[in-house]
């Protein structure tokens, strides 16, 4: 189950403080991980975060070309958004505290994204 | 030692950076007004309890022993050195041992451009009551500043990962300070893009007057990946190497979390 699989991220990473699978054709967050109690608002400004840094219908937020990782660091929160590598709409929203071990973190992030955008 | 100067004492340790990390490295700051042998008497500075610290740069990694602002002796290094005073608890009576010391610190990291430090915890070195020398006698005996003023962060940052960078364009209140690299495509961006994303983003992240580091993987046609680093006045458009990231990102906590 997609919650279990988000539950299993959070718990590896202590830094980790909420994990939500979404649909950016949608804007919609579809699951949070079961430790999540962000409130509506601000689930929906993640997912609108997620839109604006991944870019949406091939627009890109900087540069070239949409990515498919992204992330926004503030000195108290490091929030990441992984894109899935075969569905562009499934993407993984994660807020984390600011020490949190960030490339293993988004390694582990894309994996667990992966297996629940393709159903394994 | 008067009560104020214990108690200031007692803040500074408490304030210090003592944890123990035992991820990969987080770069320490180099450049042209920071040597790295500076660099490490800062890190030996900068540590009350008893921890390894373990520099690493180009291969070249050596274990020192620190404890209590001093350091206590270099443990040992990798590849193998061939110095006397690899193992030896150093001291104020030793001179000729202190100078060589400094040698092999110079020889070892004299050029390098990066390093890197880890703190782990402490290796069994010497006796317990044998305490090394401070990292301010050492600066002393050295010949070695470590005292100019620390640079603004958005330096610090921008300076610790510029081998990071294929690309940089630096404003501060809309003037240009730095570029890097071939940079005309970092200005379009300045020009034309970076405007309307700080408004959106602005939007969706109430409340962040902060410090930001907005990373966007692979965002450019070569594939290199693109960061705008905010802070105060300043605004950096940096194109970067993707495999940097976690380096960027641990190096960009330690200077504005």
């Amino acid at each position: 189950m997609v919650v279990d699989e988000l539950d299993a991220l959070r718990d590896k990473y202590k830094g980790c403080d909420a994990l939500a699978f979404a649909d950016l054709s949608t804007k919609m967050i579809l699951v949070t991980d079961s430790g999540s109690n962000l409130r509506r608002e601000a689930l929906d400004a993640l997912c609108t975060e997620a839109a604006l840094l991944l870019g949406v219908n091939g627009e890109p937020a900087l540069a070239d070309r949409p990515s498919d990782l992204a992330s926004a660091a503030s000195p108290s929160q490091l929030r990441v958004f992984v894109r899935a590598a075969d569905e562009p709409n499934d993407v993984l929203c994660c807020i984390c505290g600011p020490k949190i071990d960030a490339a293993a973190f988004v390694a582990d992030a894309s994996e667990c994204l992966d297996r629940i955008s393709s159903g394994d | 030692m008067n009560d104020l100067n214990a108690l200031a004492e007692k803040i500074s340790a408490l304030a210090a950076q003592d944890v123990v990390v035992s991820a990969d490295g987080r770069a320490m700051e180099i450049d042209d007004s920071v040597s790295p042998v500076a660099a490490i008497l800062r890190e030996v500075n900068d540590t009350i309890l008893e921890r390894t610290l373990v520099f690493t740069s180009n291969a070249i990694t050596v274990h020192a022993i620190a404890a209590g602002r001093r350091l206590r002796g270099i443990l040992r290094v990798t590849p193998e050195a061939d110095a006397e005073i690899v193992g030896q608890i150093l001291s104020r009576e030793e001179p000729e041992a202190v100078q060589s010391a400094h040698e092999l610190l110079e020889s070892l990291f004299g050029d390098a451009t990066g390093m890197t430090v880890q703190v782990l915890p402490a290796e069994p070195f010497g006796k317990g009551g044998e305490r090394g020398i401070s990292a301010h006698g050492l600066a002393e005996l050295w010949g070695v500043d470590t005292t100019q003023e620390p640079k603004p962060p958005m330096d610090q940052f921008l300076g610790v990962n510029a081998g990071s960078f294929k690309s940089l364009l630096h404003v501060r209140k809309g003037e240009i300070m730095k570029t890097s690299g071939d940079f005309a495509k970092l200005q379009n961006i300045w020009n034309t893009q970076v405007q309307a994303f700080r408004e959106a983003h602005s939007k969706v992240a109430k409340g962040e007057a902060g410090a930001q580091l907005i990373c966007l993987d692979s965002a450019f046609d070569d594939g290199t990946s693109a960061a705008m680093a905010l802070y105060e006045k300043d605004v950096a458009i940096i194109a970067y190497q993707s495999d940097h990231f976690g380096k960027m990102q641990s190096s960009w906590q330690r200077i504005f979390a």
